[in-house]
């Protein structure tokens, strides 16, 4: 039987006498979301903790914040693979700049820094989304966002994985002001910008089924690090 | 987006061919009758075909039976004309809003082939139906008044098209009572 | 060669009269009497079953019929006509069910069935149906009787009779009629009806009733007419 006959009468079994072929695909879209968001003197940065593949949940509680020194954390979400490989590369290029220059790097260093290591990949990308957030040389905080192959952008708050698109419309209104008129622009407090974390990822909970279970909340300012959980719908 | 004894509707006024913007006064939203409106998302020539077949079918209804027609009926007006051509479809995805005669508000959409969906809170369609998810989880609460469910529904839609590069050019909203219609046109940003 | 024949039957005598519809309004006089009635909280339809044979088994045809939840029907003249018409009616009524995802006004069926009754008034090669309908039904608009005969038009009724002896039957509903009427006793006053022309012993096996209430169409069992018979 001529192989497009054959096509055309076993559509599922299209491949029926024809080559087989094979093809390696090196990526897989793990889901997640992470949200940053920056103030005068904090940066907060929260992320969900479910990591799944297509209708699969592989687990519940696997938190996308890395932390990479005292006071800057990282955000990632995308290909778990390359998560892992990211933040060790990161680790061990921090823990070499360390023993180089007998210091910390700052949060500004790491920033540029993530860039190139993800350029450097140009044409086999890690297949991440990243935010980074931390306090800068002069106390402030700070949230830089990264696309997988290291075009980077210095926010004040910023969303990045699969619910980014629910996301970032609201924190545009809410955080940015954005289509507001006549409202006072208050500076944002760290109650204030957990509370919009938190009402913001439940949103997305309800909409997207690669976020959820619950919430890893990252609070940075210069007097230290506080984490928080916070429980999401699990379906 | 519904309210309490009161409904909304709105849409943005971009008329476009993928990134080119032709027109920013285009007109997506139909009134069907007094407490009955219709949006499309989709292919414009699309909307207005289906637009007039339905505002035909529903007018044959009303003369026939001397009565306005249910919103839920409506719908299923809605969905039997698209599944009509289940086959070769028209590129609309329909948005309903309306009060039944004792002003209980309803909303729902279907899908380009008819497949009807009705909430209890809101529903979405187009380009920017994520960000629009994701504005009117957290904008919508039960029992809104009119005037802070025009509120509610003005601040979704225009966040959501300013994060959809194809959406946006102005905006316009109907606020929807038992015994008022209100038309408001939004000012947005034009890029 | 068939289109040779397929000329209008229905055709004006000189006097402008359509003839064939007079003659199928004659085969409606001379059917079997039915009855109906209308009240504030629902209606009644009522018809004579008689056979020619004691050996016919008499609960295997019904005249009186439901078409939807809400609505039923029973007819005067001849029983084939009836039950297409009673085909068409149903079929009409699901086709607007499907469209709509709502019940059929009782209005809305008898126009649509009443128009294909025109029809068959005015389209080449057929002939008109040899019955009138009571269809009975009930929804939001509330209790509705209507008559529908075969030339298509069609009457909302308080009560009526068909059939044979209709004219003392509307007589007698005319004395016995009042508005403040309850279903029940429609149903009696129905069956007091048929009786007045009645051949012989009224048996819950040669009449058949129908009610509309509020919860939609029902024909009664034989036992619930054995029942009402025995109150009379």
């Amino acid at each position: 039987m001529a192989a497009e006959l054959k096509k055309a009468i076993y559509p599922e079994n299209a491949t029926i006498g024809l080559p087989t072929q094979h093809r390696f695909d090196p990526y897989t879209l793990n889901g997640g979301t992470i949200v940053g968001v920056a103030g005068d003197n904090f940066a907060i940065l929260a992320g969900d903790t479910r990591l799944s593949e297509g209708f699969m949940i592989h687990s519940r509680d696997t938190s996308k914040i890395y932390k990479l020194t005292e006071k800057t954390f990282l955000g990632t979400c995308g290909f778990q693979g390359d998560v892992l490989t990211l933040t060790r590369l990161l680790n061990a290029r921090l823990t070499m700049y360390e023993f180089e220059h007998r210091k910390k790097m700052s949060s500004t260093a790491i920033s540029q820094m993530l860039s190139t290591v993800l350029y450097y990949r140009r044409f086999f990308p890690y297949y991440t989304f990243n935010i980074l957030a931390g306090i800068d040389t002069d106390g402030k905080g700070c949230i830089y966002s990264y696309d997988a192959v290291g075009n980077y952008e210095k926010h004040t708050y910023h969303a990045s994985g699969t619910a980014s698109s629910m996301l970032q419309p609201l924190l545009d209104n809410q955080v940015g002001y954005l289509n507001q008129e006549g409202v006072r622009r208050v500076p944002l407090t760290i109650d204030k910008a957990r509370t919009l974390i938190k009402d913001v990822f439940i949103s997305a909970t309800e909409r997207d089924m690669y976020t959820g279970d619950s919430l890893h909340i990252v609070t940075i300012t210069s007097d230290g690090v506080t984490e928080d959980h916070f429980p999401l719908r699990r379906d | 987006m519904t309210g309490k004894n009161c409904v909304a509707i709105a849409a943005d006024r971009r008329f476009g061919i993928q990134a080119q913007t032709i027109g920013h006064e285009f007109q997506r939203i139909y009134g069907m009758s007094d407490h009955l409106y219709i949006g499309f998302s989709g292919l414009a020539t699309d909307v207005t075909t289906v637009s007039n077949k339905l505002k035909f079918r529903l007018n044959m209804y009303m003369l026939r039976e001397n009565r306005e027609m249910k919103p839920e009926t409506f719908m299923s007006l809605v969905s039997s004309l698209l599944y009509e051509k289940r086959f070769g479809p028209y590129f609309v995805e329909p948005v309903i809003a309306g009060l039944d005669k004792n002003a209980k508000p309803f909303v729902g959409s279907l899908d380009l082939i008819g497949c009807p969906m009705i909430t209890e809170d809101f529903v979405v369609s187009g380009t920017a139906s994520e960000q629009l998810y994701g504005m009117c989880e957290s904008l919508w609460e039960p029992d809104l008044e009119a005037d802070d469910l025009f509120e509610s529904i003005s601040q979704a839609l225009l966040n959501a098209v300013d994060r959809d590069c194809v959406s946006g050019w102005g905006g316009i909203v109907y606020v929807i009572e038992k015994d008022k219609v209100t038309e408001k046109i939004l000012k947005a940003r034009m890029d | 060669m068939s289109e040779r024949y397929s000329f209008s039957l229905t055709t004006f005598s000189p006097s402008g009269k359509l003839v064939q519809i007079e003659y199928a309004l004659a085969a409606v006089a001379a059917g079997s009497p039915s009855i109906g009635i209308k009240v504030a909280n629902g209606a009644v339809l009522a018809t004579e079953k008689k056979y020619k044979s004691q050996l016919y088994d008499e609960n295997s045809t019904h005249k009186v019929a439901r078409i939807t939840d809400k609505i039923g029907m029973v007819y005067s003249g001849m029983g084939p006509d009836y039950r297409v018409l009673l085909r068409k009616a149903r079929k009409l009524a699901q086709e607007y069910q499907m469209k709509y995802q709502d019940s059929i006004p009782t209005s809305q069926l008898v126009e649509k069935v009443a128009s294909v009754m025109q029809e068959y008034t005015q389209s080449g090669g057929v002939r008109p149906f040899g019955v009138s309908l009571l269809m009975a039904g009930t929804g939001d608009e509330g209790p509705y009787l209507y008559q529908c005969d075969p030339s298509g038009a069609f009457f909302a009724w308080k009560a009526t009779a068909l059939g044979k002896n209709h004219v003392n039957g509307k007589t007698f509903l005319e004395k016995r009629y009042n508005e403040e009427m309850e279903l029940e006793d429609a149903i009696h006053t129905a069956i007091l009806t048929l009786k007045e022309s009645f051949d012989g012993q009224m048996t819950e096996d040669n009449i058949e009733i129908g009610v509309v209430n509020s919860s939609g169409f029902n024909r009664l069992s034989p036992s619930e007419v054995k029942d009402y018979l025995a109150t009379i």
